[in-house]
């Protein structure tokens, strides 16, 4: 296995800190725990995004139906068994996945350009967004139902915090792992195949890359990443609808935190999701029914001007004027700490 | 036991959808046909000539002028997008303005959305009105029967009108010198050019004539049911079927598919649920991109 970059994995290390440490100061206020737990899920479905669009130019456009799988087939699962939360997540996660597996090796087979395959998963959303509310029987309808899985009281009890923090650092960990496992992704073999696709796809299967198995193992982890934080994302909000699962309310949202953050970036999802959480906060404050119109311009101003994102713009910055760096072919050594 | 009475009043109702779906369609179609954006706003322009078209009965005016209203508010707001969102788009070229075009108009849908459902009061006491339930055009028609059915006269205003629009727009295209200018565009933008006619102010005026179809749309369908700020972008959705189906740059293709389209879901509808019926028709969409993705590339 090809050593991993040490600066990038220190960045990733430096941000999962500094997440670490944000509840401290407003310890016990579980508004703001909610905040960032929010933050938290969102930046990881801006990693997922980044993954199967930002590498392999695949827009899915159905991550709330993704999402929904997971959250859904997590609980419906664990009533109808009667095992906990816990054991149905990967099982709901997997077959988010294998969606995402299908969608991908048809498009790719029939080598769907990016605007047929976001047409596709468009549909395939609204599909799955009239069974989350047309299958009462199992999901509650536009009803829904309280979402009290994932128990923590195990952990959080003995410790004597609430659980909402525990849950907050197991959604940390996940999004460090996530994190690393993209690092791992795009510095390994399969970062090169990307990278070759994404330029000119015929001449990366000339040289003998398998732009199927690519493109398909891109799909997968990333619609498995959707259902699987899904799950999370419902059992933060305590309460499931098939509402939380809409295009406009999931992937317009993912959308705009990876472009804001910055596409094929690591950190992008990130800080994207940090802007976009803290400017979606402020808006409630102040004027909580701007938020829709706010962010339907952000999109539109977002594709026409800014579509590098905050964190290239970083970067340049830091390369510019910050004597300590010298570049990204040489990252500083003290940023290793992870 | 279903009698046929029903079926046919089932299938006037069909064709009432099928006409609506069909101009939706033929509203995407034109633009992507001509200037390969796909207008994800479709909708959004059905939704706000109904509203504005409310909002006119309800400060006094009759149906038919509140609708003439609400159409041309649809079709100067759309002028306002070709001419400023719409410019911004058509610097890029292939995949990219495809692309483009899809993220710009779908945060048009959004911005707009929000935007009818807050309303705006300005300082200098103009006010743009809040939109926060649903609407109709109140218009009091009986059922008619024809023949032993008994079918609601709102669907024979959706087929009328939506007929006589789509009549006039095929002849647009065919027999005037503007439509046919367009054609040429459709065919062949440099020998277009080269005989002297201008692509961007065609965009333009095709833009224009969609959303003006889509504001046509949504008035006549508010004749029977009613419509929400929320309704636009499943409008949109519905657009995006019937092109897929029809195949994206073939008007006829659209009418046809509209049509189709609008008979298997209101069959689907009686016979299995609106739940399903909706699930088979975005299905079928996704049945035909699969059978046939060059209709769309």
């Amino acid at each position: 296995m090809n050593a991993l970059p040490r600066g990038e994995l220190g960045r990733v290390g430096l941000v999962t800190a500094l997440l670490a440490i944000a509840p401290l100061p407003v310890l016990g206020s579980s508004y703001y725990e909610s905040i960032l737990a929010h933050l938290v899920v969102v930046a990881m479905f801006g990693v997922a995004l980044n993954i199967v669009f930002g590498q392999t130019d695949q827009l899915f456009l159905f991550m709330g139906g993704l999402a929904g799988v997971g959250g859904y087939g997590t609980a419906i699962m664990a009533d109808e068994f009667g095992v906990t939360a816990w054991l149905t997540l990967p099982i709901a996660a997997f077959i988010a996945g294998l969606i995402g597996v299908a969608v991908s090796w048809v498009s790719a087979k029939r080598k769907f350009t990016v605007v047929l395959i976001s047409i596709l998963t468009l549909n395939l959303q609204i599909v799955l967004s009239e069974v989350f509310v047309g299958a009462r029987g199992l999901t509650g309808g536009s009803t829904g139902f309280p979402y009290r899985y994932f128990s923590l009281d195990t952990i959080a009890g003995p410790i004597g915090v609430g659980e909402k923090l525990v849950l907050y650092y197991v959604l940390l960990v996940l999004l460090f792992a996530l994190l690393v496992l993209y690092v791992w992704l795009v510095n390994s073999r399969f970062g090169v195949a990307f990278a070759a696709i994404r330029e000119d796809e015929v001449a990366a299967s000339s040289i003998g890359v398998d732009v199927v198995r690519y493109k398909v193992i891109a799909g997968f982890i990333a619609a498995f990443v959707f259902g699987f934080v899904g799950a999370f994302y419902a059992r933060e909000a305590a309460y499931i609808l098939p509402g939380s699962f809409a295009f406009l309310t999931v992937d317009v949202l993912v959308l705009i935190v990876l472009i804001v953050g910055g596409l094929r970036t690591t950190l992008g999802p990130v800080v994207g999701a940090g802007i976009v959480v803290a400017l979606e906060e402020v808006l409630v404050q102040s004027f909580t029914d701007w938020r829709e119109p706010i962010f339907g311009l952000m999109l539109i101003f977002l594709f026409l001007y800014f579509r590098s994102g905050v964190v290239p713009v970083l970067d340049d910055l830091v390369e510019r004027y910050a004597p300590w760096n010298d570049g990204d072919a040489d990252p500083p050594p003290e940023g290793t700490a992870d | 036991m279903v009698t046929i009475s029903t079926m046919a009043a089932v299938a006037i109702d069909g064709l009432a959808f099928g006409v609506f779906l069909a101009l939706l369609g033929v509203g995407i179609t034109l633009v992507f046909g001509l200037g390969e954006v796909l207008n994800l706003s479709i909708g959004v322009f059905s939704v706000i000539a109904v509203l504005i078209a409310s909002w006119a009965v309800n400060s006094g005016q009759g149906v038919i002028v509140a609708a003439v209203i609400g159409v041309l508010v649809a079709a100067g707001i759309g002028l306002l997008v070709d001419r400023t969102l719409l410019s911004l788009v058509y610097r890029s070229t292939g995949e990219e303005r495809i692309l483009l075009g899809i993220f710009v108009t779908l945060g048009l849908t959004v911005f707009l959305d929000g935007f009818f459902i807050n309303g705006l009061s300005l300082t200098s006491g103009i006010a743009i009105p809040s939109f926060p339930g649903s609407y109709g055009l109140p218009v009091d028609l009986p059922t008619v029967t024809i023949g032993a059915a008994v079918v609601r006269s709102s669907s024979l205003v959706v087929i009328g009108v939506g007929a006589v629009a789509l009549a006039i727009l095929f002849s647009f295209l065919r027999l005037t010198y503007l439509g046919k200018a367009t054609r040429t565009v459709f065919q062949d933008e440099q020998g277009a050019q080269l005989v002297g006619v201008n692509p961007r102010r065609i965009r333009t005026l095709i833009f224009v004539l969609s959303v003006t179809v889509a504001g046509i749309a949504g008035v006549v369908w508010a004749v029977g049911q009613t419509v929400s700020v929320a309704d636009g972008f499943q409008y949109t959705t519905f657009a995006l079927i019937v092109s897929i189906v029809g195949g994206v740059r073939s008007l006829g293709g659209a009418i046809v598919a509209g049509v189709l389209l609008g008979f298997v879901n209101q069959f689907a509808n009686f016979f299995v649920g609106s739940y399903v019926a909706t699930v088979i028709l975005f299905g079928a969409a996704i049945v035909f991109l699969l059978a046939k993705p060059e209709a769309i590339a």
